[in-house]
């Protein structure tokens, strides 16, 4: 048998592009109905962005397309030509310094994560809702992290990390 | 002492590459055993067990093979800090390593919350002995007697003032202590897990899990995030419900596809499955696939229900199994001034862990390779030698974090189909399950059918209780059918049992059940009987209060076995924090419930519920919780797993059920089996009782189980109307008859 092998095929003229993490990534033409999620896991081999429910119903899989959280199960490449991503891998790069996003810094603070799986798409809704409210109230946080499931149900040490590092990002 | 080391250290580097000890460092090791069936892991450790998990590596950092697999419990981190603490080092001397079946004897599955109390004594045994190994080396090294060398941060002082660190006494030549001989140390080394509170450097302090920046930025690999070169993908179709059998299949249109490396089917064994080179396509593949199957006649949630009934049983008087039987029922209804019956019922639920499983398998000639998630890798070794007809000893399971457990990843199926596949192609496969294939393939908390009788003496003393019920086994659920009828003849299921016994005192009770396998795949779930039994017990006690008019409360500290003041305490505790006395406004309600998990931890729960009539909804506002688990390792991380049981508690409480109609589980997706989310979640109170002079116990399960009788009482105090069927609904609670 021969070893077989993902065909990579050569880019075109009319190939889609897409920005990853300030990296551009040309798709290949029959790849634009994968789901966003798939093609950043499989093609691009960030596996930090989590496959859940495939339904945009349990928030694993949450990244910034231009700054806003977006479920990428739900989201075709297609949607996404000429679009900004950014993924958990390059979340501390939104930052001045380039260090931990003071969401990553106050989920370890607060102890955060327990299997941790969930938690990558909860930091992205996080940090989406702190650039567009950087102080918001407890109840503004519960109703934006309603769309990320947590099993281990780290849900009230969430709200406690998102509201330290509102303080962070207030600063 | 003339050189020590010639006696009890042995130079045996052969042996060390064939266990895959391939690092050098010091080993204190004791013999290998595995179990040839494909069962279970479930021998307790001894003592001798940990003396091959603990090595010393050249340098001096010490690395520790947790015998437990790591699903967000923290249970590494917890027996990490053991070690540490009897080799008197800190959080950066020391590396935790989750380990394949090759780095260590064959260990118990992850379950039942045992990690620490399990745990505990055996890796603080180890580190002890591993400590007193190279105080002995330290004495040959220098020339000093070991009495007269006392211990320092990761080494030892001398006599005359000088610092021998671990790092200067490893060699740098694998090497291994045997057992035998690592006793000639001391008799029994002093186990500092053991101290004084006020004396430890580990145990007892919030230390981080070495994996948060990991996970926090994305880099922690789960099983799903394995990948190999030359990695294929693969799909089996499952049956779509229990019990199907494959009729017939047709793969031509999907072979034809030029990425499909192969299709496989085999009728025999119920098998389709196929392999891609391409990730993205392989799902074209499985939809040109012409699959027939032969459907389950009559398997639905009705007949089910009715298998498992506890008001048919009873007609019967049909009950395999006494737990408890003492004094005279009859004598004591007489005895009661005010009695009380009920049925009580609790649904068939899902795991529900957010990272669906998958495994990766490369079958080679001379060994086979499995990269997955689960809580009991040797378990998966056994099963994915069985299922390509290998030997247990060709098969390496490297072992991953799992993305949830909850008792749900005793076994890994995607890594046996994706052995079967790799077995056919030789090259790596990769097999993901989605979420609606988790959601019907895997096994399931079974359903609780209670009657309750039970009654108050005019002062205030349970007169009588007997407690009949009726679930299915859930230990032995795994058990293959041709074995586990035996089996359910000379077994009461312990599982299904679990937290049945009433912690009250009563002269007069009965309690006795049955465990009836139906053809619904069973097997743990958090907790396991707890929560169902707990549900039922604290439900009936709210009910006796109400129905004497007294507070519940008071009804429960007055009826406490004289053993239980550790019980009373919490009590007292969350009923304190909650203000428990204090009216409460209208349209909210206080509920209070307790338990004792496995006879060990002692927890009690209040819920405030508000009913919101114009969103008809039932609201959990607050929770408040105190629990006693003895010696904690570290409170940050036994607050963590408490919270996960109060919210896991909520949601079962409100929420969890599925319905299986014609052998299929109708809710495939979280849009239909919904948990609970994080604008539903009640603020938190938790409370550790501090009592670091009794050994740590369980906590991983420890809290769920008072926390939906909680909630249902206080439901009842809010509205007057009893919940005795979960989950609860507005809508239920509001209609005619029994919620």
């Amino acid at each position: 048998m021969v070893a077989p092998s993902i065909e990579t095929p050569s880019g075109k003229e009319d190939d889609m592009k897409i920005v990853v993490n300030g990296k551009t990534t040309t798709i290949p033409k029959e790849y634009r109905d994968v789901r966003l999620l798939d093609f950043i896991r499989d093609y691009i081999g960030l596996k930090g962005t989590k496959y859940g429910c495939g339904k945009g119903l349990c928030g694993a899989c949450t990244v910034h397309i231009d700054g806003v959280a977006t479920r990428s199960c739900i989201t075709p490449l297609a949607q996404t030509e000429g679009r900004n991503i950014t993924t958990i891998e390059g979340l501390s790069g939104t930052t001045t310094t380039g260090s931990l996003h003071p969401v990553q810094k106050a989920w370890i603070e607060d102890d955060v994560p327990q299997c941790g799986y969930c938690q990558s798409g909860q930091i992205m809704t996080a940090a989406a809702l702190l650039r567009r409210n950087p102080d918001p109230t407890i109840e503004e946080i519960r109703d934006e992290m309603a769309g990320n499931l947590c099993r281990c149900g780290t849900y009230d040490r969430i709200q406690r990390a998102i509201s330290r590092a509102s303080k962070e990002v207030g600063k | 002492m003339t050189s020590p080391s010639n006696a009890y250290v042995i130079n045996r580097r052969d042996f060390l590459m064939k266990c895959g000890w391939l690092s050098a460092g010091v080993t204190v090791l004791s013999s290998c055993n595995s179990i040839m069936i494909a069962l279970p892991s479930t021998t307790d450790p001894e003592l001798e067990d940990s003396l091959s998990w603990i090595q010393v590596l050249p340098g001096g950092k010490v690395r520790f093979y947790c015998p437990r697999m790591e699903m967000g419990q923290a249970t590494s981190l917890g027996l990490t800090q053991v070690v540490a603490e009897e080799l008197n080092i800190g959080p950066q001397d020391i590396e935790c390593v989750l380990p394949d079946t090759n780095q260590t004897p064959p260990f118990k599955m992850t379950v039942g919350s045992e990690g620490i109390f399990e745990f505990f004594k055996p890796v603080s045994y180890g580190a002890a002995r591993m400590r007193e190994v190279l105080r002995l080396l330290a004495a040959e090294k220098s020339g000093f007697p070991t009495n007269q060398i006392t211990e320092d941060r990761r080494g030892f002082i001398l006599p005359d003032g000088g610092k021998l660190d671990y790092g200067a006494l490893v060699p740098s030549e694998p090497m291994i202590v045997s057992a035998d001989a690592s006793e000639k140390t001391d008799e029994v080394p002093r186990q500092y897990a053991f101290r004084h509170i006020g004396e430890y450097n580990a145990i007892g302090h919030r230390w981080k899990p070495p994996e948060m920046e990991a996970i926090v930025t994305g880099q922690t690999v789960f099983s799903r995030d394995t990948t190999l070169e030359n990695m294929l993908y693969g799909q089996v179709v499952r049956p779509p419900a229990f019990g199907a059998i494959l009729k017939s299949a047709d793969g031509r249109a999907a072979k034809a596809m030029s990425h499909t490396v192969s299709v496989i089917i085999n009728t025999d064994d119920n098998f389709v499955g196929v392999v891609s080179s391409d990730p993205f396509l392989l799902s074209t593949a499985i939809d040109a696939l012409d699959v027939q199957w032969e459907l389950p006649e009559n398997l639905n949630q009705e007949q089910i229900d009715a298998q498992l009934n506890v008001k048919t049983l009873r007609v019967r008087d049909d009950f395999e199994h006494t737990l408890k039987n003492s004094g005279d029922i009859s004598k004591g209804r007489r005895a009661a001034k005010h009695r009380a019956t009920a049925h009580y019922g609790t649904s068939f639920a899902l795991h529900a862990a957010m990272e669906p499983r998958a495994g990766l398998a490369w079958v080679k000639e001379d060994r086979v390779e499995i990269w997955c998630g689960c809580q009991d890798p040797f378990f998966v070794q056994k099963r994915v030698a069985q299922a390509i007809g290998r030997n247990v000893g060709d098969v390496v399971v490297h072992t991953h974090r799992m993305g949830g457990g909850f008792g749900g990843r005793v076994p890994c199926q995607a890594s046996e189909e994706a052995a079967i596949l790799s077995a056919v192609v030789g090259y790596p496969v990769r097999v993901q399950w989605d979420r609606e294939t988790e959601c019907q393939n895997n096994y399931f908390q079974p359903s609780f059918s209670h009657f309750i009788d039970a009654g108050v003496t005019a002062d205030g003393l349970l007169s009588h209780w007997q407690h009949d019920f009726v679930s299915s086994p859930i230990i032995t659920g795994l058990v293959p059918r041709n074995i586990a009828w035996i089996l359910d003849k000379v077994m009461a299921d312990e599982g299904t049992a679990r937290g049945s016994e009433p912690q009250y005192r009563v002269a007069n009770m009965l309690v006795r059940y049955a465990d009836i396998r139906t053809d619904v795949p069973i097997g743990a779930w958090r907790g396991l009987g707890a929560a169902p039994n707990t549900f039922a017990i604290e439900s009936m006690m709210d009910e006796l209060a109400s129905t004497a008019r007294l507070d519940p409360l008071e009804f429960r500290l007055q009826n406490l076995s004289p053993t239980s003041n550790r019980l009373a305490r919490v009590l007292r505790r969350a009923a304190q924090m909650s203000g428990w006395h204090q009216r409460p406004l209208i349209d909210h309600g206080l509920g209070i419930a307790c338990a004792v998990y496995k006879g060990q931890t002692a927890v009690a729960v209040v819920a405030e519920v508000k009913i919101d009539h114009a969103a008809e909804d039932v609201r959990i506002n607050r929770i408040w919780c105190a629990q006693d688990c003895g010696l904690v390792i570290n409170p940050s991380q036994v607050e963590n797993q408490i919270m996960g049981n109060i919210v896991w508690g909520c949601s079962m409480a409100l929420k969890e059920r599925i319905t299986i109609t014609a052998g299929e589980v109708e809710e495939s997706n979280f849009d239909t089996y919904e948990i609970l989310r994080h604008d539903e979640t009640p603020e938190m109170t938790v409370a550790l009782i501090d009592a670091p002079e009794q050994p740590p116990v369980a906590v991983g399960e420890s809290a769920f189980g008072p926390v939906a009788p909680a909630i249902a009482n206080a439901v009842f105090a809010a509205t007057g109307r009893r919940i005795r069927n979960l989950p609860i609904s507005y809508d239920s609670l509001f209609s005619n008859g029994d919620a």
